[in-house]
């Protein structure tokens, strides 16, 4: 009976073991290693202070996000600034504030928090919302406060509600894949063909917007609720729009998380790595032989401190803000690929005139999708270049700016990733699809030509084989048995 | 010792039944779904719910009977080892072996009840099953292809003619086609028909508030019917483990009226004929 107890304790504890609270954790890029650790330890501090005492950083922990007020990402319930209010006087106290809303994600209800985010109630403590009047101008605070905040002070409510309902969402239903820092390596990844997307480049595939312009919160949206056919992506149809929103902002804020870790590695990657530190006190010593290479070494880490609290500020500030320019633009209507002309009727003439340019220098689709559409171009046996490194791929084929192989889609499967609409065919031609080398073609093709190929494309699928050219069913069957008997007749004929 | 033996394996038959009692009125044996109740939300599935309480009855009586002749025995064994001690009343153990009539008892009732629930579930059976049995209004055709694919639902609808009526859905994808993903939308109040297939593994169509289940086999295409007697929303989920993400496939079966399903129809090709230039006077276009 005891030795039995014992066995099944065991047994019990051994099952257990590894089923502690795992801490999520964001992960660094590959490429941090290089740097010196004293730079490394600044874009830690800059990030998430991980390993630093008294620091979070930008953007802090998963379980402890930081909310940078730079990026345009919807963290809270809602968001706004205090208006001027008049106040009574004699009344000792403001319960009733003016406001203006700068953006509502969620509905205000009494009860929530409201927190200062400037002036000076700035991070003090939060008071309770107790209601926000109709015209949604008007919020009624309880307790009031003595002393009123001064115009233009902003403040949250339901601080975080958005992106804390967005994580956990997206630990629950995401994170196996695309990880937890969104660098498209969760544990399930290695099993997936495409492997899911890396959101560290900030680049997202299929988007509504025009070349070069961010992904929109609409596009992402898409993605979560219909998935994308012909890769692991599934459609995640029933979770409300609520959550599908919170969502989309977290992957977004991961997504510039990713850009900014990596301009900040950027730039302090050509004069701090290890590399580039080493050669740099070989060459002091050289020219000062009297110098040790330690304190070499302390002159290049002080050279590297006053840098980073001098032009690289400025610089960083600069970056900051371009990136968050980018994200603002893709949301404005004028950065959506609209065509200007409707959809040209979709005949056999305009197939025709598809499938001339299909096969034209001008838009040069068969060069990779292949003559027949099955995606096997020439370009797919040819060596390519590494846009970001300018150097030759080891192997031939196509690569996407994740360094992943790439097939050209094979567009008589009928399967679209980004859509089947003939808007997204068209948006695919007219923007390219960014991160891949698929061009874009809204410069070079006239809307017309653009829907020419888009109702050839769309009819590739329905083409039999027999009719689809370059495919050649017919042709690779040998056209006759007889050939092989018939020549040594002939060949002994004409010996004779 | 020997009485609380008796009144252990007397103890759970009775609760046996008093759960079982009770477990119809508190929802544990099926989803509660749309009626509130737990009751099949088809006429075939409400069949099938008598079979299972048949079945229930059974094993239920089944049970009881064992455990109540387990009890008989322990107690009347019980009361023989009492009086032991009494050389006078002791009762000697009583051993059988190989009785040849109660070999061929337990062998013929339980084959008879066997048979007898076989050949009583045959007529519910053929009618989900076999397609020479199915309704009449399923056999004009399906309304749409579910292919279940690691890990969702993609729904294939035939497209709409120019006076808006339903083509007839081909074997094969036509231009004319359309599609949604874990959205199947499809006729409320009649038998209505899909075609089943799976793109990679097996999956296993299940929607268990209509009491319906079948596995999705690569390579076939397999007709299945149902009816859903309200118009409202239900479950649709995969009961096969088909994968490390086979918790994500859920999905849902909108029943509708005939009418509403058409003009969903007619707003999903709209949806997806869609060119994106505003002034074709496109409503649907999301941006």
């Amino acid at each position: 009976m005891r030795v039995e107890t014992i066995i099944i304790g065991l047994a019990l504890l051994i099952s257990l073991a590894g089923c502690g609270a795992q801490q999520a954790e964001f992960v660094n890029r590959d490429e941090i290693d290089e740097l010196i650790p004293e730079a490394q330890t600044h874009v830690r501090k800059v990030l998430d202070g991980a390993g630093i005492e008294g620091e979070t950083g930008h953007f802090g922990k998963p379980t402890n996000m930081v909310l940078w007020e730079r990026l345009p990402v919807h963290y809270h319930g809602a968001y706004g600034a205090f208006a001027e209010t008049q106040i009574d006087e004699g009344a000792d106290e403001v319960s009733t504030l003016n406001v203006s809303l700068l953006e509502q994600n969620l509905p205000v209800e009494p009860g929530q928090t409201l927190a200062w985010i400037s002036g000076k109630y700035a991070g003090q403590a939060s008071t309770a919302v107790a209601a926000l009047n109709e015209a949604g101008n008007q919020i009624e605070i309880d307790p009031g406060l003595s002393v009123p905040p001064d115009a233009g002070d902003r403040f949250a409510i339901a601080p975080g509600a958005v992106i804390s309902h967005g994580r956990k969402l997206y630990a629950e239903h995401c994170q196996h894949c695309h990880g937890v820092t969104g660098d498209g390596n969760g544990p399930t990844a290695k099993y997936l063909n495409p492997r899911p997307r890396d959101y560290r480049l900030g680049k997202f595939k299929f988007t509504s917007t025009g070349s070069s312009v961010k992904v929109t919160r609409n596009d992402l949206s898409q993605i979560v609720e219909n998935g994308i056919p012909g890769t692991y992506m599934p459609s995640f149809k029933l979770l409300t729009e609520e959550e599908n929103h919170a969502i989309v902002e977290y992957v977004r804020w991961l997504s510039m998380r990713g850009e900014i870790e990596f301009k900040l590695i950027q730039a302090l990657r050509n004069d701090y790595s290890k590399e580039a530190v080493d050669s740099a006190v070989a060459s002091a010593r050289e020219s000062d032989s009297k110098l040790s290479s330690s304190e070499a070494r302390q002159n290049i880490v002080a050279e590297m401190d006053e840098y980073l609290t001098g032009d690289w500020v400025d610089e960083f500030n600069d970056d900051t803000k371009f990136l968050a320019d980018q994200w603002k633009q893709a949301e404005d209507p004028s950065a959506l690929v609209i065509p200007k002309v409707a959809r040209v009727a979709d005949t056999p003439e305009s197939r025709a005139r598809g499938r001339a340019l299909y096969l034209s220098a001008k838009a040069k689709c068969a060069t990779c999708h292949g003559d027949a559409g099955l995606g096997d171009g020439s370009q797919t046996l040819a060596v390519q270049k590494n846009p970001t490194t300018n150097t030759d791929y080891d192997v031939p084929g196509l690569f996407d700016d994740w360094g992943n192989p790439l097939k050209p889609r094979n567009l008589a499967t009928g399967i679209y990733r980004g859509g089947r609409r003939p808007l997204d065919l068209y948006r695919r031609v007219h923007a390219g699809i960014s991160g891949t080398p698929m061009p874009a073609f809204g410069t070079v093709l006239k809307d017309e030509e653009i829907w020419d190929i888009v109702n050839y494309v769309m009819h590739i699928p329905f083409e039999s084989r027999d009719q689809r050219p370059g495919d050649g069913a017919g042709e690779s069957v040998p056209a006759s048995t007889e050939v092989a008997t018939v020549a040594p007749d002939e060949s002994t004929d004409i010996a004779n | 010792m020997k009485r609380f033996w008796c009144a252990f394996f007397m103890f759970w038959p009775i609760v046996a039944v008093i759960l079982c009692w009770i477990a119809p009125g508190q929802n544990w044996w099926f989803p509660r779904g749309p009626s509130g109740t737990g009751a099949a939300m088809s006429p075939l599935g409400e069949r099938i719910d008598d079979l299972f309480y048949m079945i229930l009855m059974i094993t239920s009586v089944t049970f009881v009977g064992t455990q109540v002749a387990l009890g008989y025995v322990l107690f009347t064994g019980a009361r023989r080892s009492d009086t032991s001690h009494d050389a006078e009343g002791a009762e000697k153990t009583w051993f059988t072996h190989g009785s040849h009539n109660l070999e061929v008892m337990w062998s013929i009732v339980p084959a008879a009840v066997l048979l007898f629930i076989a050949l009583y579930q045959m007529e519910v059976w053929a009618e989900y099953r076999v397609k020479d049995k199915f309704p009449e209004e399923v056999r004009k055709g399906p309304q749409a292809e579910v292919t279940a694919r690691q890990f969702e639902w993609r729904i294939r609808y035939p497209g709409l003619d120019e006076n808006g009526n339903p083509l007839e859905l081909m074997p094969d994808p036509q231009p004319t086609d359309l599609y949604t993903v874990n959205d199947l939308h499809l006729t409320s109040g009649e038998p209505v028909m899909i075609w089943l297939r799976s793109e990679d593994v097996q999956h296993s169509f299940f929607l268990p508030e209509l009491r319906v289940k079948q596995d999705a086999v690569p390579g076939l295409v397999i007709p299945v019917w149902f009816e859903a007697t309200k118009s409202t929303e239900y479950s649709l989920l995969c009961a096969e483990l088909c994968g490390w993400g086979h918790y994500k496939m859920k999905a849902r079966l909108v029943a509708e009226r005939e009418e509403d399903r058409l003009v969903w129809l007619q707003e999903l090709q709209a949806a997806q004929n869609d060119d994106g230039v505003p002034d074709a006077g496109d409503a649907s276009d999301d941006e």
